[in-house]
């Protein structure tokens, strides 16, 4: 290794200092302006960062339950005494209701396969997090691998989570959906039902997103659930979103502001599912044209 | 073999970073690898700290939503600070130490803000509750790594831990008499 005087370091350093701000500005700058231009280094970082996550995730969850665990034998005793007699109460109940229950339990299946059919599922864990304290994103140990693509709707039992962002062949990078830069397609109540379509974006909370673009002659009141529409492109419809938690009214020209409180437990969550669902590819504006349209359109007359 | 220590300590900070949070959300408020930068920083090798600060930043920003070399630029920007002002003040005591970890904290933080304002990508988090919160966490962890550093560190760097907490030094009177023998 070439030893190099002090004076002579001196000397490089502010060069040396001068082209690395420089690199990383320009990096930045390309990943500002272009969507996804960073994609090698993540897929790469993503990969070499899942040997050293997952082993991590595996011993801290284990460690943390046996510590759970231990602390909840020491209730045990009483809550063993309480849930005898609790049983008994129940035994009494379910022998009259056993009819409803079996009722129930063959709609349930039903309605479970309809769901199920719908899209496939692939559960996955959230084995990282975002290493900034400025963001808000999760890492999930599954890969292109698996068959997770770019885009990929995340959910939890909840409700939505996110999207797919960055895929290594291993793990994957999910954007919140109270990410700023996170934007979806929302109705309040079911599609068809309702009329009140907005736009949901992050506010910068964790547990906080914000629906916008509500026309305010529309009545919306707390405790109504939002639905996605699907017409994002991104996310198909009828997912969860959350509850609405306060409404900022609006006027016949002024949007209603409206808060909503992510259905998934965003802050909590450890086991996520991945919706294997690709959105149709719409056809751009110049194919959908016949010849004769496409001609006049590019000479700038109309027919 | 110093250099092969730092490097260990690093790679173990970046580890750490990638890691934690997902053990303890708490752990996302301290800057591991800026730690070990400014540790690098203050023995006086501008040109390894730099490299240092660049190599881990982008390690950062490769697993983060935030524009890929915030935090390269950040760390850069702070390692050749702080090099440039060890090399102008002695910072060996523990106390000093601790003032270059909070100023470097804070540096690293707003400047990475500002650039994610600058180039139209705002962070998620809020500015004051997260520049609060990295300040303690990295200011508490920083202190408790620099010590654990310096244990770990060479024989030739040893003597100056007995200054961390030292008293007032007594300077010793000569005696006149003796001045002219």
């Amino acid at each position: 290794m070439v030893e190099r005087s002090q004076t002579e370091v001196w000397r490089l350093t502010p060069w040396l200092v001068i082209f690395l701000l420089l690199g990383n500005f320009i990096l930045m700058v390309f990943n500002a302006r272009v969507e996804g231009g960073e994609r090698v280094i993540k897929v790469w970082a993503l990969t070499a960062a899942d040997f050293v996550q997952s082993p991590v995730t595996t011993i801290s969850s284990g460690v943390s339950n046996y510590f759970i665990s231990f602390a909840e034998l020491r209730s045990a005793q009483d809550e063993n005494t309480q849930l005898k007699e609790r049983v008994q109460e129940l035994e009494v109940e379910i022998k009259g209701r056993s009819d409803l229950e079996t009722e129930n339990e063959r709609l349930r299946l039903l309605l479970d396969l309809k769901e199920k059919s719908k899209y496939r599922v692939l559960s996955a864990r959230i084995i990282g997090r975002d290493p900034s304290a400025w963001f808000n994103s999760a890492v999930i140990n599954r890969g292109s691998l698996d068959g997770v693509a770019l885009n990929m709707p995340v959910v939890t039992d909840g409700g939505l989570v996110g999207r797919v962002t960055a895929v290594g062949p291993l793990t994957a990078q999910v954007d919140l959906i109270t990410h700023d830069k996170s934007g979806l397609g929302a109705a309040i109540g079911e599609i068809g039902s309702s009329n009140a379509l907005g736009v949901i974006s992050g506010t910068g909370k964790s547990d906080l997103i914000e629906m916008r673009y509500v026309s305010g002659s529309i009545e919306v009141l707390p405790g109504q659930v939002v639905f996605t529409t699907g017409q994002d492109g991104i996310y198909p419809d009828g997912l969860k979103v959350g509850e609405i938690i306060e409404v900022i009214s609006g006027s016949a020209t002024v949007p209603h502001r409206i808060f909503v409180r992510p259905a998934a437990g965003l802050g909590s969550m450890q086991e996520v599912g991945v919706l294997l669902y690709e959105p149709e590819q719409k056809p751009d504006f110049e194919s959908s044209l016949s010849p004769g349209e496409r001609t006049n359109r590019r000479q700038g007359t109309t027919p | 073999m110093e250099q092969v220590k730092v490097t260990i300590a690093l790679i173990l900070a970046v580890l750490a970073q990638w890691s934690l949070r997902n053990v303890a959300e708490p752990f996302a408020y301290v800057d591991f690898p800026l730690i070990i930068i400014v540790f690098a920083a203050l023995q006086r090798n501008s040109m390894r700290a730099i490299i240092y600060g660049t190599l881990a930043g982008l390690a950062v920003d490769a697993l983060s939503s935030g524009l890929l070399g915030a935090n390269g630029f950040t760390k850069t920007l702070v390692a050749f600070m702080v090099a440039e002002l060890a090399r102008r003040v002695y910072l060996d005591n523990l106390f000093l130490r601790m003032f270059v970890i909070a100023g470097a904290c804070l540096i690293d933080d707003l400047a990475y803000y500002g650039l994610h304002q600058l180039l139209g990508v705002p962070p998620s988090a809020p500015l004051a509750t997260t520049v609060a919160y990295s300040f303690i966490g990295t200011l508490i962890a920083g202190t408790i790594i620099f010590f654990l550093l310096d244990y770990a560190s060479s024989d030739r760097l040893r003597p100056r831990r007995r200054e961390t907490l030292s008293p007032r030094r007594q300077s010793r009177r000569r005696n006149p008499i003796k001045l002219n023998r």
